[in-house]
């Protein structure tokens, strides 16, 4: 039916519909805009572009707005090459809770691109890093965890680190953790916590 | 019977901390993160206080607690548990909304002082 004078003209888009073309170039400048509602659509977009991830990488350092942020964080874990996994992981050293906390999230669903830095996280000199990088290996399925949480708990000297090392192990672990198990407890012997944990852990993986 | 709401995504934790607090008489309830926890609020009883760590998914502890101190229901106290213990973390603890902020692991003859203390039930030496 033909449009009658007068009537209100039909939307050339829905709400919520970009209007703007989304092309490499134009995206990147928008991921630039004033407005964060406009930096997120960007961002989401440019997860389809490898080409972009420095970019992202780059706002993420200096990104204030939490929504953008998030956003941000998922892109580059779409995008999961190299340098967006040196992105992710640069967030665990952030102050922001948030960020560390997302961050830590898309690394977990990401075990092929994560696993080459794993024992270099593992080896941080800062203990917190290392906490974050065992939270990592909480849900990463890889077959190195167990491998990777047995040596944090043998040779790590931070005791919150291996108190969270161990929390996992008795989730993940087999019989093979059971020597590994019975060693933190002989470093840690004053300390109620590992000894606890320690203990669950052993009765977890049946070899108590 | 005092209740304490405990909050930390670790098993391993939550039961540690129940383990000493329903020895020592509390009745303890567990919520694996601050969505969780903001969804006990709703669903029970007030709680005569809060144990909360910080880093967890979907809520961490900061945003738990802005959000239940900007509820219109009996505050309690709280206290921040963490692995962290830069100035910064405990500041921003306290700004939150924490009446204190404690380092883990921590003992129970550490812990057990500290919420009797914030509960008004010191024991006379």
């Amino acid at each position: 039916m033909a449009l009658k004078k007068g009537q209100p003209t039909p939307p050339s888009h829905s709400p919520g519909e970009r209007q703007d073309a989304r092309n490499l170039e134009t995206l990147l400048q928008t991921l630039l805009d004033e407005d964060p509602s406009k930096r997120r659509w960007a961002a989401r977009d440019l997860a389809e572009h490898p080409a972009a991830t420095g970019a992202l990488v780059s706002r993420l350092r200096r990104e204030t707005d939490a929504t953008v942020l998030q956003v941000i964080v998922t892109a580059l874990g779409c995008l999961a090459n190299d340098e967006a996994i040196r992105g992710l992981i640069d967030c665990l050293y952030s102050e922001n809770a948030m960020l560390r906390n997302t961050a830590i999230e898309v690394l977990k669903e990401l075990p092929d691109p994560v696993a080459p830095h794993m024992g270099e996280l593992l080896h941080d000199a800062d203990p917190d890093v290392r906490i974050f990088a065992v939270n990592v290996l909480e849900s990463l399925r890889h077959p190195q965890v167990e491998a990777w949480l047995v040596e944090v708990i043998l040779k790590d000297e931070h005791i919150n680190v291996c108190a969270t090392a161990v929390d996992l192990l008795g989730e993940v672990g087999g019989p093979q953790s059971r020597d590994a198990l019975a060693a933190l407890k002989q470093r840690f012997p004053e300390e109620p916590y590992i000894q606890f944990a320690a203990d669950l852990a052993l009765k977890r993986i049946g070899v108590e | 019977m005092k209740r304490i709401l405990v909050i930390d995504d670790a098993a391993t934790v939550r039961l540690y901390h129940r383990e000493i607090l329903e020895q020592a008489g509390f009745a303890v309830t567990e919520a694996v993160n601050g969505l969780e926890a903001l969804e006990k609020l709703e669903t029970g009883p007030p709680f005569d206080l809060y144990l909360v760590d910080i880093n967890m998914p979907k809520l961490d502890g900061y945003g738990f607690l802005r959000a239940l101190r900007k509820k219109d229901i009996p505050q309690a106290p709280a206290i921040m548990i963490s692995t962290e213990s830069s100035p910064s973390d405990r500041a921003d603890a306290l700004m939150a909304g924490a009446n204190l902020y404690i380092i883990k692991p921590i003992k129970p003859d550490q812990l057990l002082p500290l919420v009797r203390g914030l509960l008004g039930e010191e024991r006379q030496p």
